[in-house]
């Protein structure tokens, strides 16, 4: 039976345990069928994959039913976690070698004219300058672990794992990304590159 | 292990400045973004109009690759289940 929206939270919380158990088991199918519509195609997510997903899922649900605002439905507001569960671990797995040496070495070259190079930049006079304005301010304005973090945004890095490489949380490597985004903008301005000639340099 | 080839493109470039490009003061994390994707994809897919703090969730899904990559997998469910 597929329940009303509105009596998921109701349900999942119910204290008679047949009906909280059926609930439970439903919402796991619901989910595991959505993971699978979205990861349909992907070599690298096999059924025993979908089935991983959706426990760790249905349990991060669980833990989080307090936090649901009924301002989705409710599946929809599960199924977004559960896509994050599954997301956050495929990501994992294919970065999980790269060492935090690696990462902080190569994000001290990032204001290097070789890793920003001008040959890539079209020969635009404007961006030329822009760019050169960016290295300087990455070298003279970010800590070493804002330059890492950032490079690692740009090679697709997952975000769990520059977390877990910065030794932080989740919401602290946030706030270090968004810092070192506002000052180099800040560094930009200052150097009467506006916020158009930002949006159009690329 | 490195973490990829030392230079970056020229689109890697482009996509930092673009971040500064769409860097405000005040921001969405990955966190608050998963809070509200839901209510955000269920307005797109019924073309309803986005509240403000919808609309942070617009703008945290330009800046974080993630994050845009789930919310395009939830509107694949959403759009199956239509």
């Amino acid at each position: 039976m597929t329940q009303n929206e509105t009596n998921w939270p109701a349900l999942l919380r119910a204290t008679d345990s047949a009906v909280q158990a059926a609930a439970v088991r439903e919402l796991r199918d619901v989910l595991q069928a959505g993971l699978r519509v979205a990861l349909n195609g992907r070599s690298d997510v096999s059924e025993a994959h979908l089935e991983d997903f959706a426990q760790e899922s249905l349990l991060r649900v669980l833990e989080r039913l307090e936090q649901f605002q009924r301002r989705s439905r409710f599946t929809t507001w599960a199924q977004a976690i559960a896509l994050n569960v599954a997301f956050t671990e495929l990501r994992r797995k294919r970065w999980q070698d790269v060492s935090l040496d690696a990462l902080l070495a190569d994000g001290e070259r990032l204001s290097e004219p070789a890793m920003m190079a001008d040959d890539v930049l079209g020969g635009d006079e404007e961006r030329t300058r822009l760019v050169a304005t960016l290295r300087h301010a990455i070298e003279t304005d970010l800590t070493p672990k804002q330059r890492a973090a950032i490079l690692g945004e740009l090679r697709e890095m997952p975000f769990d794992q520059i977390v877990e490489l910065l030794g932080t949380s989740r919401s602290a490597a946030y706030k270090m990304l968004h810092d070192a985004r506002r000052a180099l903008k800040q560094r930009l301005q200052e150097a009467g590159i506006t916020g158009a000639d930002i949006q159009n340099a690329f | 292990m490195k973490t990829g080839d030392q230079r970056l493109t020229g689109d890697q470039v482009g996509t930092i400045v673009k971040m500064l490009g769409l860097t405000t003061d005040r921001e969405f994390n990955c966190g608050e973004c998963l809070q509200h994707v839901g209510e955000y994809a269920e307005r797109q897919l019924s073309n309803k109009p986005v509240s403000d703090v919808i609309a942070s969730v617009e703008q945290h899904l330009a800046l974080c690759p993630e994050c845009r990559e789930e919310y395009e997998a939830l509107r694949k469910i959403l759009e199956a289940g239509q």
